[in-house]
């Protein structure tokens, strides 16, 4: 069975079709692009299935089980993680102190103890520590570690929610718009930070992107939103080629430029 | 002696209280407008329990803030499980606070008393005992938000949705808070019952939840020796200022009025207490001396 699967799902609001009868499935270690216009409803979906909006019709399946109507930390304990398109980082925290967060989102001993800081706290407290120390090497920020977040770059931002996110174990990792407000050279540098996250980790990854060349470049399998609904699936070479596309996506942005 | 340590006593007993608000809205950021209902529901039960009941004065104290901790699951289940914005929970807060109130002062029973309240509470709130249960009051909200559990109300109070989408249950840790903060204001009611002997349920208006809320926001968000120090500069400034008599509490406004404008994000926004800043002062101090000595003493060689 496959580790993620929609059937038909659709999410209105009100008379706004936002997501209608979208159909996709994804395996273990997949790296999947979901791409299209503005307003075609690819956060509507990542919202579904990580359960902040309600799905208005459709099945949501992950892993064996079904996500409709399942409160969002629920579904993130299931093992899916996910990052922002508007980066949401804890500024005030420290760098490692926002993976911990990830790590213990349940914390891991009771209110007394902590009160009491006992030495079982201490020890917990260290190995969390020393732990999210790992995933901050992991994707290449550990020079970092003692910085107040907020003061962070804004790259290196998009890395800590990363790492925050691979923090919950997840088996399957969303990223809205990781390269959103970056120049070519960072997208560069981010196509050759998935490929090898990816790798490293064998994770299954949905990336939603507007820079198309680093969804081509990165994915194996991409899948075209047009105004809610599947318009093509399939590898980036099928869907570059792919008429339909050219016309909703390509076509559309030229017609931009000339207004 | 005795007035100074009536004040002394009085800022222990508002320290207790400030810290389990502090919690509330310096870290998970929900403002209250209605802590005096847990602060009044604290004195009530200790009181009965050490009058009626002959039970130990710090047992009482920690029944009474359980019973308070209990009783907020009342007001925090329906308005934290909506996920009501935080504007709406302090009205709620509010609302509940004097509903309790109002409740207490038509309870006519003899060990309630209704509105003329409860007397003849034995007097067992000395200045010791108040510093000390202050002290540990302070010690464990300290330790609690250096905790796991801290920083995930942090974490709330920053992103409550992608909190959320990492795996925190946002219902729970906002009520358990709650609940650690109306027990501190029950324990903190109890040391009240017990030092002045007498209450009525009038006491516990809405006018102590503004001066707790004050002093958390005086103080400062998310620190806990912020609202410490601030609710110690706000039980004693109208006492210094009672020469005044008329103007003192125009005053008391004025000084609130400046120090927003000064700082915004309190005296303590996001820092702690610490001696650091002292010492870092007195080496610096220490060093500049020892080159001033230095020159002169090299000019000293020069002339």
């Amino acid at each position: 069975m496959a580790l993620l699967e929609l059937k038909d799902l659709s999410v209105h609001f009100g008379g706004v079709k936002a997501v209608q009868n979208v159909t996709f499935s994804m395996e273990e270690g997949d790296f999947k692009g979901l791409i299209g216009p503005n307003g075609a409803g690819k956060t509507t979906v990542f919202n579904a299935i990580t359960g902040v909006v309600k799905p208005t019709a459709g099945e949501i399946h992950f892993d064996g089980h079904l996500l409709n109507g399942m409160r969002p930390d629920k579904i993130a304990h299931l093992g899916i993680a996910r990052t922002f398109q508007n980066i949401r980082i804890y500024p005030k925290m420290k760098v490692h102190e926002n993976v911990a967060i990830g790590l213990n989102s349940v914390p891991s001993y009771n209110i007394l103890s902590a009160m009491l800081k006992t030495p079982n706290v201490r020890k917990k407290d260290k190995e969390t520590y020393e732990e999210s120390l790992k995933y901050l090497d992991e994707v290449g920020i550990l020079e970092y570690k003692d910085y107040e977040a907020g003061a962070l770059p804004y790259g290196l931002q998009r890395k800590l929610e990363i790492a925050r996110a691979l923090a919950t174990k997840p088996k399957l990792l969303f990223l809205d718009e990781p390269a959103a407000g970056m120049n070519t050279g960072e997208s560069v540098e981010l196509i050759s930070f998935l490929k090898k996250l990816h790798k490293d980790t064998g994770l299954a990854i949905v990336l939603i992107e507007h820079h198309l060349e680093v969804v081509m470049e990165v994915c194996k399998n991409v899948t075209v939103l047009n105004l809610g609904q599947t318009l093509a699936s399939g590898t980036p070479e099928e869907i570059q080629n792919n008429p339909k596309v050219i016309k909703a996506y390509i076509g559309e942005r030229r017609q931009k430029n000339v207004v | 002696m005795g007035y100074i340590e009536g004040i002394m006593i009085s800022t222990c007993i508002n320290i207790v209280c400030v810290c389990g608000l502090t919690l509330l809205t310096g870290y998970v950021g929900l403002f209250s407008m209605g802590h005096a209902c847990f602060v009044c529901i604290g004195a009530y039960v200790s009181a009965i329990l050490t009058k009626y009941f002959g039970i130990p004065y710090g047992l009482a104290l920690i029944l009474g803030g359980s019973v308070a901790a209990l009783s907020s699951i009342i007001i925090g289940y329906p308005t934290l499980r909506g996920k009501l914005s935080a504007d709406c929970f302090a009205i709620a807060t509010l609302g509940f606070s004097e509903a309790v109130r109002i409740i207490l002062s038509n309870i006519n029973h003899p060990y309630v008393g209704g509105a003329l309240g409860i007397s003849g509470i034995p007097h067992k709130t000395g200045l010791l005992q108040a510093i000390v249960i202050a002290i540990i009051s302070i010690f464990f909200i300290y330790n609690y938000t250096r905790s796991q559990h801290g920083k995930i109300a942090l974490a709330i109070r920053d992103h409550a949705d992608a909190s959320e989408l990492i795996g925190v249950n946002i219902f729970r840790e906002k009520l358990k808070v709650l609940m650690i903060s109306a027990f501190f204001c029950g324990v903190g009611g109890g040391m009240m019952a017990h030092y002045y002997t007498y209450m009525v349920p009038n006491t516990f208006g809405a006018v102590m939840s503004t001066n707790l809320l004050t002093a958390v926001v005086l103080g400062g968000i998310s620190s806990v020796t912020g609202p410490v120090l601030a609710s110690i500069v706000l039980t004693a400034t109208p006492e210094l200022l009672r020469f005044m008599s008329n103007w003192r509490l125009a005053i008391y406004g004025f000084v609130l009025i400046v120090m927003m404008r000064i700082r915004p994000e309190g005296l303590l926004g996001h820092k702690e207490l610490s001696l650091r800043p002292l010492l870092n002062l007195y080496h610096k101090l220490r060093s500049k001396k020892i080159n001033t000595t230095a020159n002169i003493s090299s000019k000293k060689g020069g002339n």
